[in-house]
């Protein structure tokens, strides 16, 4: 900023004044306006141009230097500056040298009683030549060039100290103004608050337009009343709460977007008066009464008296901004729960339908090995869960972290819809719900969860949400057709929504047939959004009508009883699986299944399985079949053997009956000796 | 009651290959299974219907496949119930892939294994494009030979993978895994020379096979027939060629003929009646439903669903014909 040359010269009046010796030159080139004898006079600027350049020449003429002379000295030396005795005696303590156009300070003479220095509007770069004003209580340097605070030491009476609107970048060598009143510092460079600790007699500090991005190390300002930062880019304020007489604090223009980082106002007992205008915090819906909850000793906000009532709906509304920042915080906190619950679930999920399909294909080779496929399963989960939190702002993560690793399903309720991810969800169906809480839901969601699964608690979900008409399935696994045959168990379903993700059977081009067949005693008005039409209805009658007659008309008697009783009972076991035994369930059930009998008979024989019960139950009838292997053998060998010796005896009979009539033939071929034999007989008995 | 294979076999003997014995035991584990409800209902009653839908048809309805491939009967009368059921499908003209029959098939049996499926798809397919779109009839007649003559066709395989590798070494051989099938690659210029085996070689064996075979195989005059015609042919190429023999079909007895697949007047009637029952009927159906109104003019035979489609009615297809007139003579 200063030239080189400008320097130096400058240096060399330093050193003049430390010598004592001091050169007046006279210059011949004085002002026009001159009216007066002693005249202030003007060092001739060694850079014209940059005199030239200001605005401020504009007024210097009018309101130039009013009964005083400066004599300028020399080429190299500084201006100084002499009174006339009449001024003097007339202003005997102060002394005013506003835009005079001065560059440096002028070397003032014979004035050590001075108490009040008007430099204003003018150009210097540096304070110096006043250290001999020791008396000196006010000095105004305002409008300055000034680049840094200095020259200061000796003035230890100095009370009021203007410097704003210069360049200073930097609070220094302040240390021993310790009698200062003022410090205005305003329209200046200043980047944070230093060094201004010791000043206990500070009444009024002055930032205004300078660069601060926060406050902080306030202490020791003591008897500090009233403090400016506005306009600067204070993002946070710290340590007002040090400040004991502080009562007018001003930060309108800046950064400050929460009442959390200028929390220590708060705390703040003799703070009167405070302005925030012109920061985003003002702009909240939530800004004045959060200010004046927690600001009771508040008088006035930005410049306008705080009425006992705007202080009475303060205290009121600002409870409620809070249980509702609260509810939003907690609100996001399981928004961000379920988006990773669900993650986890999906994950799962995915390594879960893996592990089946390598089961599967394992299984044809090799039927021993799917159980160490799920043990891995778990291990793989929970290693794979930290990664995830990595991603998430510190906040939140820590509050789930702890949440999160144990969640493996997700139960939500929103308004009407019930949703459920992951099997272990399903368990929400045993706890007790509210009457109204159920009765609301409409809707439920199946979301990462084996159809099996879901068929196992449909009995449950019918008693549970008895107004559920519209179901969505969502990676559930759904690959076959008789798996529809399971949602006939409830008591009604309006709309059913398949999500193609997860359940190949919609690929099908019959499914929505199928299900509008099956379920057709719901009259279902919506599938997968669509309305079902009155042709769809005939189409679905079309092409399996007649599946549904030969099942229920065909079915020898037998089988029907037995699938029928299959049906219900499997409904028990669903029930009672879980449920313990409750017999008020069983009843209801039982005269449910007698109302589901009457609905559809001719599709009640339609119904579907889980894989589970069926292998299960094929697993029973195994013994039963070997029983009866056994069994049937054992008769039909009895059988054979009789009939075998019924027919050896077929052929021997007529031979042992012609045997025989030969042998009575010949025994009464002589009559006498036969009539003789037969009374020796009937003798011999008696 | 006698008849001349009665008294050759020994008593017990004669009853297992017959099945009577599989029956006998199903019915008595059925009477097991529901014997409180059975109980109540009368246990001659349940014997009576019990033999009854054996001689339907349709005691297979719903049940474990085990029991569904255990006799010829049972085979013959699930494709029957197939047919009868998902006519429609076909009749609507629905294309479906393979996974799609499956579901279908389970709907009548929920453990019917994909395998077979798949095999009756290739059949079809001829490759290993399976998620293509098939019709009906094709599905049925090709599911129909792999089905009803399953284990027949595994050894088929075997042997037409020797004559493969004895006689003809140069050609590439792609057995899959475990099934027993075996796939060629088609040599593009020249396949119908170099491909597959020698027709009469082939049938040779073929007819040996079916002497000694203990599970039904095809009546070897309609092999013979088939592999008369060409010279040389694939594997996939007989099974095609069985499936599509009207002879072989007829023999089997299972279903219509080809052209009268989607004809079945008593359904039909049933089916319209069903119709009218749905709610908020549209009179739009009547329109279709006259055509296949007017030939029904056969009484209905709802109380016996198995009839003789054929000629010959067999509730054994093991026995040929000699077998099955003195049969039906002495009974």
């Amino acid at each position: 900023m200063i030239p080189g040359k400008y320097r130096s010269v400058s240096g060399r009046a330093a050193n003049n004044v430390n010598c004592g010796l001091h050169l007046v030159i006279q210059t011949s080139s004085l002002s026009d306006k001159n009216k007066v004898e002693f005249r202030l006079n003007r060092e001739t600027p060694p850079f014209p141009g940059r005199l030239l350049q200001h605005d401020l020449e504009r007024n210097y003429s009018s309101r130039q230097g009013d009964h005083i002379s400066l004599v300028s000295s020399s080429m190299p030396a500084f201006p100084i500056l002499q009174r006339s005795s009449e001024e003097k005696t007339l202003y005997s303590d102060r002394l005013t040298l506003e835009r005079q156009k001065l560059t440096v300070c002028p070397i003032i003479d014979g004035e050590e009683h001075l108490r009040l220095l008007n430099f204003q509007h003018n150009f210097i770069t540096r304070i110096q030549n006043i250290s001999n004003l020791q008396r000196l209580i006010f000095l105004d340097l305002y409008d300055n060039q000034i680049e840094e605070i200095s020259g200061l030491s000796t003035l230890k009476s100095l009370r009021v100290l203007l410097l704003g609107k210069n360049r200073i970048k930097k609070i220094s060598n302040l240390e021993n103004l310790k009698n200062l009143d003022v410090l205005d510092l305003h329209g200046n460079q200043i980047t944070k608050i230093e060094n201004v600790n010791h000043l206990c007699d500070l009444r009024v500090l002055n930032l205004a337009r300078n660069l601060l991005s926060h406050v902080d190390n306030l202490n020791g300002l003591d008897s500090l009343t009233e403090l400016n930062l506005r306009h600067n880019q204070i993002t946070f304020v710290r340590d007002v709460d040090n400040l004991p007489c502080l009562q007018r604090l001003f930060l309108s223009f800046n950064n400050i977007t929460s009442f959390e980082s200028v929390s220590c106002l708060a705390e703040s007992t003799s703070l009167s008066d405070i302005t925030f205008d012109g920061n985003p915090i003002a702009q909240e819906s939530w800004y004045k009464h959060t200010v004046l909850q927690n600001m009771m000793q508040l008088r006035q906000l930005d410049m306008k008296r705080i009425t006992e009532e705007e202080r009475r709906v303060a205290s009121v509304v600002p409870k409620k901004e809070e249980e509702k920042k609260r509810e939003s915080h907690k609100q996001s906190l399981l928004k961000e729960k379920k988006r990773l619950t669900i993650n986890n679930v999906a994950r799962k999920w995915d390594l879960q339908q893996r592990v089946a399909n390598i089961a599967s294909t394992q299984d044809r080779k090799d039927s021993e090995s799917p159980p160490q496929e799920s043990c891995q399963l778990d291990g793989g989960n929970i290693s794979a869960f930290p990664e995830e939190a990595g991603s998430l702002d510190a906040g939140l993560s820590s509050a789930l972290q702890g949440l999160s690793v144990t969640e493996t399903h997700l139960v939500e309720i929103d308004g009407e819809t019930l949703s459920l991810y992951g099997s272990g969800a399903l368990e929400c169906l045993d706890r007790n719900w509210s009457v109204q809480t159920a009765g609301m839901v409409t809707t439920v969601s199946f979301t990462f969860i084996e159809f099996d699964e879901i068929v196992q608690v449909l009995p449950k979900l019918k008693m549970k949400f008895p107004n559920s008409l519209h179901l969505k399935f969502r990676e559930t696994n759904l690959v076959m057709l008789q798996q529809f045959n399971a949602l006939a168990q409830l008591r009604r379903v309006d709309q059913l929504t398949i999500d193609p993700q997860g359940n190949p059977v919609v690929n099908f081009t019959l499914w929505k047939y199928y299900v509008l067949f099956r379920l057709s005693h719901f009259s279902m008005q919506k599938i997968n959004g669509t309305e079902v039409t009155q042709n769809d209805m005939i189409m679905a009658e079309r092409l399996f009508g007649i599946l549904a007659h030969v099942a229920s008309s065909e079915l020898p008697q037998y089988r029907m009883i037995s699938i029928l009783g299959d049906a219900r009972k499997k409904q028990f076991r669903y029930l009672l699986e879980s449920k313990g035994k409750k017999p008020g369930i069983i009843c209801e059930e039982t005269s449910d299944s007698k109302r589901f009998l009457g609905e559809n008979t001719n599709r009640a024989t339609l119904n579907y399985t889980t894989r589970e019960f069926y292998h299960e139950k094929l697993e029973e009838i195994k013994d039963k079949k070997k029983f009866c292997r056994l069994y049937v053998e054992d008769l039909v060998k009895e059988a054979t053997a009789i009939n075998m010796k019924n027919e050896a005896l077929q052929k021997l009979w007529p031979q042992m009956f012609i045997e025989l009539v030969r042998d009575a033939v010949i025994e009464i071929r002589s009559k006498d000796s036969y009539m003789k034999l037969c009374l020796q007989q009937i003798t011999d008995q008696k | 009651m006698l008849s001349p294979e009665r008294l050759a076999l020994p008593d017990y003997e004669y009853l297992a290959q017959r099945h009577v014995l599989t029956y006998m035991e199903d019915a008595v584990c059925q009477l097991l299974e529901n014997r409180e409800d059975i109980s109540q209902y009368g246990i001659a009653r349940f014997f009576t219907d019990y033999f009854n839908s054996v001689c339907q048809g349709t005691h297979i309805l719903f049940r474990e496949f085990s029991f569904i491939q255990a006799t010829p009967h049972n085979r013959a009368s699930f494709l029957r119930a197939f047919w009868r059921c998902f006519r429609t499908v076909g009749k609507n003209g629905d294309l479906l892939t393979m996974r799609e029959y499956h579901c279908l098939l389970q709907l009548l049996c929920p453990d019917f294994p994909l395998e077979l499926t798949q095999k009756a798809a290739r059949i079809v397919l001829m490759d290993d494009a399976m998620d293509c779109l098939m019709s009906f009839s094709d599905f049925l007649f090709a599911f129909q030979i792999q089905f009803y003559y399953s284990e027949f066709l595994e050894s088929v395989a075997a042997i037409y993978q020797d004559l493969l590798s004895g006689k003809n070494p140069n050609t590439v051989i792609v057995p899959t895994s475990s099934s027993g099938q075996h796939r060629q690659r088609p040599a593009l210029g020249d396949a119908g020379m170099l491909d597959g085996v020698e027709a009469s070689l082939f049938y040779q064996r073929l007819e040996n096979l079916c002497d000694r075979h203990k599970y039904s195989c095809p009546p070897p005059a309609l092999v013979k027939e088939i592999l008369s015609n060409v010279q040389r042919l694939t594997f996939y190429g007989f099974l095609v060629a069985l499936s599509k023999h009207h002879g072989i079909n007829q023999a089997l007895g299972a279903l219509p003929d080809k052209g009268d697949l989607m004809h079945d007047p008593a359904m039909d009637e049933e089916l319209e009646r069903l119709l009218v029952q749905v709610p908020g009927l549209v009179n739009s159906i009547t329109a279709t439903s006259e055509a296949s109104c007017l030939p029904s003019r056969t009484p209905p035979r709802v109380g016996s669903p198995w009839k003789p489609l054929h000629r010959s009615r067999k509730l054994d297809a093991e026995s040929d014909g000699s077998t099955e007139e003195t049969d039906e003579s002495e009974t």
